[in-house]
């Protein structure tokens, strides 16, 4: 395994919006080792979703690098970025974003249809994962009939399933009380500690800033890194 | 789960929605496959006929009858294979009102000129062979109950007897069936027994009908056959027995361009409601086809499921609709020929044609909505609350 | 009252407003709606111009006489014979001492349509000297009359626009017989304008029917005197023909437009399920669309009801403008549209479609029952919708 999940070299991300040019940053660098648990926090319009979009290759940036594993992934076309996508990267979105018209088991399936898997090892995988995450009680239920922390669980199941290295997190626990958030929470670093994910929040919550092995804040483009404490 | 689940699911996110869709793709199909059957049953005479089947009428109208000597003439002419006097007899069974399309024609030569006429074993021969008998197409004969070996009277009001009745008593003798659904409804008697006891019309023929060696000769002897009676007091007016049957549906006033205006609108109608709905469906799922995409699913994919679902949709309404006017037709079947409606049946090729169109249809209803799924962005997609 | 109206007004005048924002899922009902008003409203037109043509065409005053069970005139045989007794017969009007009794002679003969150029029959009707005068109604319209005893014809105004060659001066031929069009008449659109007329005994000769008839027409003294009529015709073993008005037996001939009647509404009203089907789509849609909207509105103290109205009037609307346009369609495509069909004589029947104001209150009260029907259940979920989670995030 390569040594750092991410190397951002001088990346840029610039927009143009009727006659202005809107920068978000500007000749970025950013290392990521391998196994990392990094919570980047900052103001609203800072550009920390814009950087997790940007990361995951869901957003493209104007110039600099993206490295992946040690490859560049910035230049890759939207169908090997589709790929590249489904085999490394794991999303965790602030509205869970199941499908409401898919049970729990067949959501977090969802990913393992783009693999060669048979039936069965698609089922077993799905298994794993909800169990993981403490939901395998709920696999056919379907997402009205669970809480949003449960919700939450399942969309982190799905995350998991086809095993990325890594997970990015937009304000996963945005929606969630204190428990139900401290539960999201200890299975992200249950991911990160067991299961060597590296693992990349964006977040407004200071208690998943400490579950992190560090944080950076993001304002106006520019880091500030804070190291968590104990 | 697989990919067609998924297509499946996404149908039945809102079932009332979708049940409508089907509503009216069920009519749409129902309406096409009814319709282009009617036109079928019309249109059978023309496609039945076999190309090496010749009439003569009068060249005044058919309504006016040919003398019976012009028979043994045409026999005559190079080419001509087997000839048949047919009359108009029309007559009633019973009641004025149950109306016969009854012919006099040569029993002999019956089968030989309309050679798709089958009767089973003997009765072909038990007509030729008795004056008074009669062979009935399986239609009529099912609508009045007849059966060999029956006697039955037939009354007329267009000839009358030397006696001054109306009546002639007749032996069924045969029961014969044709694919030609124009056929199979009539009641066939002897135009010599004809000829013998009408009053007025005698040494008369409405028409002529025969068969030639080769479909190529066919021009040839339709001008050498017209040329023979040119100029004397009963002109011939010779043509294939397609043509003839022609001149009545076009007499009936352009039925074809009328469906097909009636149908392209209530496929048109169905078209803008159901494109209209995919098109609101695929937007309500923006965010989710956005997170589909993060999941790894590409721009391709997202409308391949997008147009496996109209096509779904298009095809399940369809085959409901084609279906139920199949079953609906051969249900009614009975019933509808004892109004002499015959040959209304959505044949294969119609079927054919309205899964073709189904596909169509489901095609271009999910074109648009396949189109915005390939290339909705992803943060535009999960931005939108 | 006045409170629920003024609210149902409101209601009604914001959702009509917001429509362009649907304006694609409506336009898709309007449209829907316009094709099924459309086509039933082409075969109501089709079936009135037929019947038109057909019930016009018979007075109650001339009596029709046929041979009993005949059906139609060219099934029928009337002697010369039975002709001198009809002549004598109590009822029958006179004029200068001579009976008002038309024999005739119906024999179809070929014309060659304008639009297909294809051959249909058209019927060749000899007529005596009196027949003209037991025809109300038509007159001359170019040329002049027929002179009895010659080979000339008068041609309907229907004919000669549907066929060719029927023009005044034109020579024709039937067999071995040739005529000339003296003359054109006209019959206000009734079926007569589909036949020619000729001289009953010209007609007898060029088509070796020496004698022979097929019906007799005589006027009446009044449309009571068919009674009497009927009565000499069953006393006389010699007669025993099917004595009618020209009333009557052209009542039954429009048989064939019920048949168009019948064909039109089913078409219609199947067209309809569909167009329905969209509608409550459309409304159904709407009213999800605007859920929040429709939720503030009950919060801030709209009623139920009015909502209900309001989402109603929406629907309602859609359907009128789409009976409208189908109606101006219809009119603008059919109306006057000169066609031909076959009749129950197996000649060709020319007749005009028209569309008239009843017919277009039948197809407009159709388009807005699809709009009752498709926005009711809408709106009454319209109206029940919770106010809280109507508020609520989608």
């Amino acid at each position: 395994m390569a040594e750092f999940s991410f190397q951002l070299k001088k990346v840029s991300k610039r927009f143009i919006k009727g006659k202005d040019t809107i920068t978000i940053f500007d000749n970025l660098d950013l290392d990521i080792p391998a196994q990392d648990y990094v919570a980047i926090m900052g103001p609203s319009g800072s550009g920390k979703t814009t950087l997790l979009n940007v990361l995951g290759g869901i957003d493209r940036i104007t110039s600099g690098e993206i490295q992946f594993d040690g490859k560049r992934v910035d230049k890759l076309d939207e169908g090997q970025l589709s790929r590249w996508r489904a085999a490394n990267i794991g999303f965790i979105f602030q509205f869970y974003n199941l499908m409401p018209v898919l049970t729990a088991a067949q959501n977090v399936e969802l990913p393992l249809l783009l693999t060669k898997l048979s039936s069965r090892e698609r089922r077993r995988n799905v298994e794993t994962a909800l169990q993981l995450v403490g939901l395998a009680d709920r696999a056919k239920h379907y997402p009205r009939e669970m809480s949003g922390g449960q919700q939450q669980r399942v969309a982190i199941a799905r995350a998991i399933v086809s095993d990325p290295k890594v997970l990015l997190c937009d304000e996963p626990t945005g929606d969630l009380d204190r428990a139900t958030a401290d539960e999201v929470l200890d299975i992200l670093a249950l991911l990160n500690k067991q299961h060597g994910k590296t693992v990349i929040v964006v977040t407004h919550d200071p208690e998943a800033a400490r579950h992190a092995k560090r944080t950076l804040h993001l304002n106006k483009g520019v880091f500030v890194e804070r190291t968590a404490l104990a | 789960m697989n990919h067609a689940v998924l297509v499946a699911k996404n149908l039945g996110r809102r079932k009332l929605r979708t049940a409508l869709m089907l509503i009216a793709i069920f009519i749409a199909f129902l309406l096409f496959a009814a319709l282009e059957a009617f036109l079928h049953g019309i249109n059978a005479g023309e496609s039945n006929s076999a190309a090496n089947r010749l009439v003569s009428v009068n060249k005044i109208n058919f309504t006016v009858p040919l003398p019976i000597s012009y028979l043994e003439r045409i026999k005559g002419v190079k080419g001509v294979v087997h000839a048949l006097p047919q009359s108009w007899f029309g007559g009633y069974f019973q009641d004025p009102k149950n109306v016969l399309f009854m012919f006099a024609v040569d029993p002999a030569e019956y089968v030989n000129v309309y050679p798709n006429t089958s009767m089973p074993p003997g009765q072909n021969e038990a007509w030729i062979n008795d004056r008074i008998g009669l062979a009935v197409g399986r239609v009529t004969a099912e609508k009045y109950g007849w059966k060999v070996g029956q006697h039955i009277p037939v009354s007329s009001n267009i000839f009358s007897r030397a006696d001054g009745s109306h009546t002639w008593e007749f032996n069924i003798d045969a029961i014969f069936s044709t694919p030609d659904a124009n056929r199979e409804g009539l009641v066939l008697m002897s135009h010599k027994y004809f000829d013998d006891t009408v009053t007025f019309a005698k040494d008369t023929t409405s028409m002529i009908v025969f068969t030639t060696s080769s479909v190529a000769l066919n021009d040839s002897i339709e001008k050498t056959i017209d040329g023979m009676f040119a100029n004397s007091p009963y002109e011939t007016s010779t043509d294939t027995a397609a043509a003839f049957n022609k001149q009545f549906t076009s007499q009936l006033g352009n039925l074809t361009l009328i469906i097909t205006l009636v149908v392209s609108t209530a496929f048109a109608a169905i078209l803008l409601i159901v494109g209209n709905t995919m098109m609101m469906s695929v937007r309500e799922r923006t965010r989710e086809i956005g997170v589909l995409k993060t999941l790894g699913f590409s721009g391709p994919v997202i409308s391949m499921q997008v147009l496996a679902e109209s096509l779904l949709l298009s095809l399940i309404g369809a085959l409901l609709g084609l279906g139920f006017a199949a079953g609906a037709l051969s249900a009614a079947r009975k019933a509808l020929e004892g109004f002499n409606i015959i040959g209304v049946n959505v044949t294969v090729p119609i079927l054919a044609a309205g899964v073709g169109l189904a596909v169509l249809l489901g095609l271009v209803t999910g074109a648009v909505p396949a189109w915005a799924g390939l290339r909705l962005k992803i943060v535009a997609a999960l931005g939108r609350h | 009252m006045g409170s629920t109206t003024r609210q149902a007004f409101a209601i009604a005048d914001m959702n009509v407003r917001s429509i362009p924002q649907r304006f694609w899922m409506s336009l898709s009902t309007v449209v829907a709606i316009a094709l099924v008003v459309t086509v039933l409203l082409a075969f109501l037109a089709m079936a009135n111009g037929l019947s038109q043509s057909q019930k016009n065409a018979g007075s109650p005053d001339i009596a029709i006489l046929m041979r009993d069970g005949a059906g139609s005139e060219i099934n029928s045989v009337v002697t010369r014979e039975q002709g001198m007794l009809i002549e004598e017969a109590p009822g029958v009007a006179r004029a200068d001492g001579k009976p008002l009794v038309s024999g005739e002679l119906y024999i179809v003969v070929d014309g060659k349509a304008r639009s297909t150029g294809l051959s249909a029959n058209l019927p060749l009707r000899g007529l005596s000297e009196q027949g003209l005068a037991l025809r109300h109604g038509v007159h001359i319209t170019e040329g002049r009359m027929l002179r009895p005893g010659t080979n000339e014809i008068v041609v309907g105004r229907g004919v000669v626009r549907e066929f060719l060659g029927f023009e005044v001066g034109k020579t024709l031929r039937f067999g071995q017989s040739s005529w000339t069009v003296v003359g054109i008449f006209e019959d206000g659109g009734t079926v007569r304008e589909s036949e020619l007329w000729a001289d009953v005994g010209v007609v007898q000769s060029a088509f070796n029917r020496l004698n022979a008839f097929q019906t007799f027409r005589a006027r009446l003294n009044s449309p009571g005197d068919i009674v009497a009529l009927k009565r000499y015709n069953d006393a006389d073993p010699r007669l025993k023909l099917s004595v009618q008005t020209e009333a009557e037996y052209f009542g039954e001939q429009a048989k064939a437009s019920r048949g168009i009647l019948i064909l039109g509404w089913i078409l219609a009203i199947v067209m309809s399920i569909g167009a329905l089907a969209g509608a409550l789509n459309t409304m159904y849609s709407s009213v999800a669309a605007r859920g929040r909207e429709i939720a503030t509105l009950r919060a801030i103290g709209f009623g139920g009801f009015a909502t209900f109205v309001g989402t109603l009037v929406e629907a309602l609307i859609l359907a009128l403008a789409g009976g409208i346009v189908g109606v101006l369609a219809a009119t603008l495509i059919f109306h006057g549209f000169t066609a031909k069909t076959l009749g129950s004589n197996f000649t060709q029947i020319v007749f005009t479609f028209r569309v008239t104001p009843a017919l277009t209150v039948t197809a407009l009260v159709l388009a807005l029952s699809v709009g009752l029907v498709g926005g009711l259940l809408p709106a009454w979920r319209a109206a029940r919708l919770p106010i809280v989670g109507g508020l609520g995030d989608e």
